[in-house]
């Protein structure tokens, strides 16, 4: 079985980030950079398949300019087998990233393809869906839970009435959501393979896929970063504030 | 603010190195005002461990150490939180070299009356029945020593530095040193001028920086440093009480947190940061370590040797900030000889938390009496003050890095070939 993993590289959202004086871009560079959570998460599950079925192979790929192969590190050092960056200096749009995927797809035919349900940086929430819909294949959404039967694979989605459960047909496509697993710290023996891998670039020209904006950014507009929260001296305070809001002693 | 706010005694950094010498001077009727660039503890305070190991290699630091707990027990009173927990430390020998140095330290601490004694692999695995113990060669127990809590011990000394009047500013960088000649008359900060005959630069890993306002050269050099906390886990319950743990030779230190535990990593060979290449409003409690770190992984590997139930999937998080060392692993605490009313208080290379007591207590006595009533020769500011080689930035954490990178390994490298004596 294949495993494709679509890795993007995004801004540590934890740091303070602002938009250019213009708003045409947001000021990342000073900021350190990280494997997207999410798809941290879709690393992790595929890594967990290849270590509990046989002959599993996990491909991962990013699209961008050569600092991706950053996060295509950190995913072969969790432990997938090896990389492939399609290079791409233009910003893309979900549209764009997954007909490029799609090409990348055609390419790998892969048995699964398990990525994140969003980028934290855009979260657009649409690159998944898009791929399952120009590859036509089954689609679960915000997985939390994956389980091979068979050739299937059966698949607990977290939706806003609780667990829905679906069982799809292979190849599929599965986005993960926070709870399917907690990623691992790659350990040494991990690094220094993951430094022998292969690691493949591709021109995104190569792929025969004309790129076709769909959304433009207009502007960027910083939010009010202050957070509503207080640091407080000791315990005795918060408690003290506490039985304030609920209205006993005090 | 147009006119500039006097007082005793500026403290760049509230951090405990700061806010522990604002207290005690305030506690002698000086007028303190302390500045602080983000919020109170978000230096390398806001991410320490806090362990107390209180049996050093030089017998005033042990004395520092053994009174710092004292003060601590008064604070825990005055302020009514607890801040000590006293768990005991255990230090643990897997090779001759490291069995021969527990040998050295159990000798010197009972010669200066230090409860320390030997304890057989069989002892510590019935206090540490999560740990591995079958290659142990030997090990020694110190029941007095435990840990310190760095949140709770920031709010005593908030607590009472603030009954005793000290005023508190927050995100409020000092960006100036203003000098009278060759004496200090106070700060500008962004919000303008304070005046004071007294500035102490207790700026933590910022400090050196803080020392160039005054054209000074503070031999500091601020120290990436890793642990990592597990969560709760029944199958490895950690008691809160368990003892904390040195293996010097794994480079690893434990301590209980919240049912899980906490283990540190003094890395061979550390991270050096360049704190000017940091946002001004850079925020330390934010720092995260990277799934694929080198240092979190050297951290697991070791972890993984002394608890076989550790390794990377464990559900933990990991903790990372930095630390300030010097060349010689000890701090400097006090003026250097050309400028008069600058004080310094930094470079606690990893300690800084539990030193912080008697460090408040030796500043204001030098601060105000010109004198401690502690030998503070090992501690002195200006004992690098112009000896070449202690310089320029580069040669100073070159210093600094091979300091921080030897700090637990030590006796790894060969030693000169025995001269009798030890
Ligand atoms: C991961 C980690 C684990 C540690 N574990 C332990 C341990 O187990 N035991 C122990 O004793 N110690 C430990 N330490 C070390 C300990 O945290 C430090 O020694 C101690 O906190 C130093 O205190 P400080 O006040 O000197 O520095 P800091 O806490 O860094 O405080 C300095 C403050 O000065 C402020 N500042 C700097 N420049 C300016 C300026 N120009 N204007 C205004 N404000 C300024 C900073 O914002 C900061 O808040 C650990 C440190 C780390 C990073």
């Amino acid at each position: 079985m294949k495993i494709l993993v679509p890795t993007k590289r995004v801004p540590d959202t934890d740091q303070k980030i602002v938009a250019s004086a213009d708003g045409l871009r947001v000021e990342t560079d000073h900021i350190p950079h990280v494997i997207n959570p999410f798809d941290a998460i879709a690393v992790e599950e595929a890594v967990r398949i290849s270590e509990r079925l046989r002959d599993v192979e996990v491909v991962a790929v990013g699209i961008g300019g050569p600092e991706y192969e950053q996060p295509l590190r950190t995913a072969l050092a969790m432990g997938a087998a090896r990389g492939i960056i399609v290079q791409c200096a233009k910003p893309l749009d979900p549209w764009n990233v997954s007909r490029l995927l799609k090409a990348i797809v055609e390419r790998e035919t892969p048995d699964l393809v398990l990525m994140g349900k969003q980028a934290v940086d855009d979260d657009a929430n649409q690159t998944g869906q898009f791929l399952a819909a120009l590859l036509d294949w089954p689609q679960a959404t915000f997985a939390s839970r994956l389980e091979f039967i068979g050739n299937e694979l059966r698949v607990d989605r977290e939706t806003d009435h609780g667990i829905e459960t679906l069982t799809l047909t292979l190849p599929a496509l599965v986005t993960t959501d926070l709870r399917l697993n907690e990623p691992r710290y790659a350990s040494m023996a991990g690094i220094m393979k993951a430094r022998k891998k292969p690691l493949e670039t591709i021109a995104a020209g190569e792929l025969g896929v004309p790129l076709e904006p769909r959304v433009e950014v207009i502007r960027y507009r910083s939010g009010d970063t202050r957070r509503a929260g207080e640091r407080l001296a000791s315990l005795d305070e918060f408690a003290a504030l506490i039985a304030q809001a609920a209205g006993i002693g005090g | 603010m147009s006119k500039a706010i006097t007082a005793d005694a500026i403290i760049i950094g509230g951090g405990v190195a700061g806010l522990s010498t604002a207290m005690q001077l305030a506690g002698r009727g000086a007028k303190v005002i302390v500045l602080e660039r983000e919020r109170i503890g978000n230096g390398s305070t806001g991410r320490a461990a806090g362990l107390l190991g209180q049996l050093r290699g030089n017998a005033e630091h042990t004395r520092m150490l053994m009174d710092g707990v004292e003060i601590v027990r008064e604070l825990e009173k005055q302020a009514g939180v607890e801040i000590f927990v006293p768990t005991g430390s255990l230090r643990i020998a897997e090779t001759p070299e490291r069995a021969e140095e527990i040998a050295a330290l159990v000798a010197m601490g009972k010669s200066i009356g230090f409860e320390i004694d030997h304890a057989s692999a069989d002892e510590v695995s019935r206090m540490l029945p999560y740990m591995r113990t079958d290659d142990l060669l030997d090990a020694c127990y110190s029941p007095t020593d435990g840990h310190i809590q760095p949140a709770e011990l920031v709010s005593a000394y908030l607590k009472i530095g603030k009954a005793r009047g000290v005023e508190y500013r927050t995100h409020t960088p000092v960006v100036q040193i203003l000098l009278d000649g060759d004496r200090v008359r106070g700060v500008r900060a962004t919000d303008g001028e304070y005046h004071a005959d007294v500035v102490v630069n207790a700026g933590g890993p910022w400090s050196y920086l803080n020392a160039e306002l005054a054209d000074a050269v503070l031999p500091t050099a601020a120290i990436g440093h890793y642990y990592l906390t597990t969560r709760p886990d029944p199958a490895h319950p950690v008691d809160r009480l368990s003892p904390a743990i040195r293996d010097r030779h794994l480079r690893l230190y434990t301590r209980p947190e919240s049912g899980g535990l906490i283990v540190g990593i003094y890395d061979p060979e550390p991270e050096l940061h360049d704190m000017r290449r940091l946002p001004v409003d850079f925020d330390m409690s934010r720092m995260k370590a990277a799934r694929d770190s080198i240092q979190v992984a050297q951290l697991l590997d070791a972890a993984n040797r002394r608890f076989p139930w550790i390794d990377g999937r464990t559900p933990m998080s990991i903790t990372t900030g930095i630390m300030t060392f010097t060349p010689d692993a000890r701090p400097f605490c006090g003026k250097m000889p050309d400028i008069d009313g600058l004080y310094h208080c930094s470079g606690f290379s990893g300690h800084g938390i539990v030193q912080s007591p008697t460090i408040g207590l030796i500043m204001s006595q030098l601060i105000l009496d010109g004198e401690s009533t502690y030998d503070c020769e090992s501690i002195e500011a200006d004992r690098y003050f112009d000896v070449p080689g202690y310089v320029n930035r580069v040669e100073i954490e070159e210093k600094c890095v091979r300091m921080a990178g030897n700090y637990y390994g030590g006796v790894e490298r060969p030693r000169p070939v025995a001269s009798g004596s030890r």
